[in-house]
Order: C-alpha cells, then sequence, then structure tokens
C-alpha cells in the first residue's frame, strides 16, 4: 500500500544510516582483492567451459559486494535495489534467449554463411 | 574577493532538501541502469559469438596482455575504494581528506586509461586491429576477428566511461576543494561515487571475459 509522501522515514531521507563506516569500506575492498586473486588462480586451475562458470560467479559475488557495500544497495531504500535489479532481469533474459538460439542451431557452418563468412 | 559559500537551493517541487535528493538518488539508479542496459547489448553478442567459436576465442584471448588486464582490475577495485572513503571524510566533514582521496580516485583512472592505451598500441602494432583493419596472421581468422572486435568495443566503451568519469572527478574536486559539500548536503558526491563504482562494476566482469576465457 503507498505510503503518503510524508511518511518517508529519516532513514529513507539519508542514505547515510547504512554507510558501512571507514573500515567496513576498507574490509570489503579487500574482499574485492582476494576474490580477484583467487580468479586469477581458479582460471588456471580450472579448464574448459567450467573455467568461465567459476570465473563469472566469482564476479558476481565481486559485484554484490561492491553494489550492496560501496553503492550502499543493502539498506538503502528497496526502489533503488528494484530499479537495478529490472535491469539485470532483462540483461539476463536478454543473454539467455540470444544463447538458447545460436546454442540450438543445427549446423553451426549455417550460422559462419549466416553472418556473411568473413575470411 | 572570496565567493560566497554555495548555499544548496531546493527545487520549488521539493518541500526540502532531504527529499530533493531522495528523488536524485533513485534518477541516478534509473541512469545507472539504462548504461548497464548499453553494456547488456554488446556482452549479448559477446555470448552468442563465444557459443559459435569457443576454439577461436580461447586462441585470440590468449593474445589479451593478462598482466595490464589485471593491475588495471586491481587498480579500479582500489579507486572504488579512495571514492567510497572520499565521501565517508564529507560525511565527517573532513573536506582535505575528500579532497586528497579524489585525487587519489582519479590518478589511479588515469593509470588505468594509460595502461589501456599501451596495451591498445601493443595490439595494433601487430595487426591485431578491429574489423577489416584485422591483419594479424597467427590465428585462425574469422572467429578471432570477431573476438578482437568485441574486445575493442567493449574496453573502448568501458574506457570512455572512465574519460567521462575522470571528467566529473575533476569537477567534484574542485567543488569538494572550494566548500561545496557539507556533512548535510553533498548529492553530487554521492551520485559521482555510485557512477564510478558502475564503471568498476563494469570491469569486474569484463576483466574475466576478456582476458581468462582460457
Amino acid at each position: 500500500m503507498a505510503r503518503p509522501n510524508d511518511e518517508l522515514s529519516d532513514d529513507e531521507l539519508s542514505s547515510d544510516e547504512h554507510a558501512p563506516g571507514a573500515l567496513g569500506y576498507v574490509l570489503v575492498w579487500l574482499a574485492l582483492i582476494v576474490l580477484a586473486t583467487l580468479t586469477l588462480f581458479a582460471s588456471r586451475a580450472v579448464t574448459g567451459g567450467w573455467g568461465l562458470v567459476v570465473a563469472l560467479a566469482i564476479a558476481g559475488a565481486k559485484a554484490l559486494l561492491v553494489l550492496a557495500f560501496f553503492m550502499h544497495l543493502a539498506g538503502g531504500r528497496p526502489v533503488h535495489r528494484l530499479t537495478f535489479a529490472a535491469a539485470m532481469a532483462f540483461l539476463v533474459l536478454l543473454i539467455l534467449g540470444i544463447l538458447a538460439d545460436v546454442g540450438t542451431r543445427s549446423i553451426a557452418s549455417s550460422y559462419v554463411d549466416d553472418m556473411g563468412g568473413r575470411p | 574577493m572570496t565567493a560566497p559559500a554555495r548555499v544548496p537551493a531546493v527545487q520549488i517541487q521539493y518541500d526540502s532538501l532531504e527529499r530533493q535528493h531522495v528523488t536524485a538518488r533513485l534518477g541516478m539508479w534509473v541512469f545507472l541502469s539504462s548504461e548497464s542496459l548499453l553494456f547488456a547489448g554488446l556482452l549479448a553478442l559477446y555470448a552468442a559469438y563465444r557459443l559459435a567459436y569457443p576454439v577461436e576465442f580461447h586462441a585470440a584471448s590468449t593474445h589479451a596482455n593478462l598482466v595490464i588486464g589485471t593491475v588495471n582490475t586491481y587498480i579500479l577495485l582500489t579507486s572504488s575504494l579512495t571514492m567510497a572513503l572520499a565521501i565517508h571524510a564529507t560525511r565527517r566533514g573532513r573536506r582535505r581528506d575528500t579532497v586528497l582521496l579524489l585525487v587519489a580516485t582519479m590518478a589511479m583512472g588515469l593509470t588505468f586509461d594509460v595502461l589501456k592505451a599501451v596495451e591498445y598500441a601493443e595490439h595494433l602494432a601487430e595487426g591485431i586491429a578491429p574489423g577489416g583493419y584485422y591483419t594479424y596472421e597467427g590465428l585462425a581468422a574469422h572467429g578471432a576477428v570477431l573476438y578482437v572486435t568485441l574486445y575493442y568495443l567493449l574496453t573502448g566503451l568501458h574506457a570512455l566511461h572512465v574519460t567521462g568519469g575522470l571528467v566529473m572527478l575533476a569537477w567534484l574536486t574542485v567543488r569538494a576543494h572550494r566548500g561545496d559539500f557539507t556533512p548535510g548536503s553533498h548529492i553530487a558526491l554521492e551520485l559521482g561515487g555510485l557512477y564510478w563504482h558502475l564503471v568498476d562494476l563494469v570491469w569486474i566482469f569484463l576483466w574475466p571475459l576478456l582476458y581468462l576465457i582460457g
């Protein structure tokens, strides 16, 4: 149910309440550096198709850390999370749709021909 | 003559500066969402071509400069920290710290751009150029050209965002220096920080996709 405008809480009016503080920021940064280094090792250790899956999973974790703490989505107004989540949902839909198309074409070479077959 | 202290103006449709800032923050998130969708188009192309040419993409990605790509990853992650700390310093009323942290953020953004330019120069010297300008003979041509072209489009669009961010940071630094931002009112700095973090966010995905797919 919609609330009247003047009932926004102090928390919603100010983003300061949700700021992690200097130490919090440094800890998030440390986690990001550790995860980046982990990606580097994982990309050497895990070969084949799973390498990319692992790398993207770690990238997703890093993205969540940046969004939640540096960009204050954790604890901020829910409408910020909703707005960005909507964009991400469309991004995922677009990529899944394209993968479903390209991945189910029977002959890979017809794809090349469709694209004009650059040398 | 010293300039008078700048009092932030409340637009006529808001009953307070705080409420105006609530709207500004939402507007920024809408903007960042549409920015993400700008990259989504290129990422979707990448997904399609990678699925069609897995072997060629793998081979071509080994020609990306992993050292520069990785150093740039650490640089951008760290610049996100200094950006967040700059806003934190403003909240504590520490103007000098804010300016220093913003300058550090800019220095890292500039280093990122310079390293990126070095990388581009290396590729171009080898003939690894986008589209029809591709002349490198060490790779099976067709899929490799698609990887290389997407590499330039994705990293180029991202580097443009870094460069735009640098201009924005310079403007914010000037404003911070002259005392425009107070602990209770610094929405431009806050929104600028969000933009800089988004640039970091995009690179978090470009790095594994373009440098680590081997």
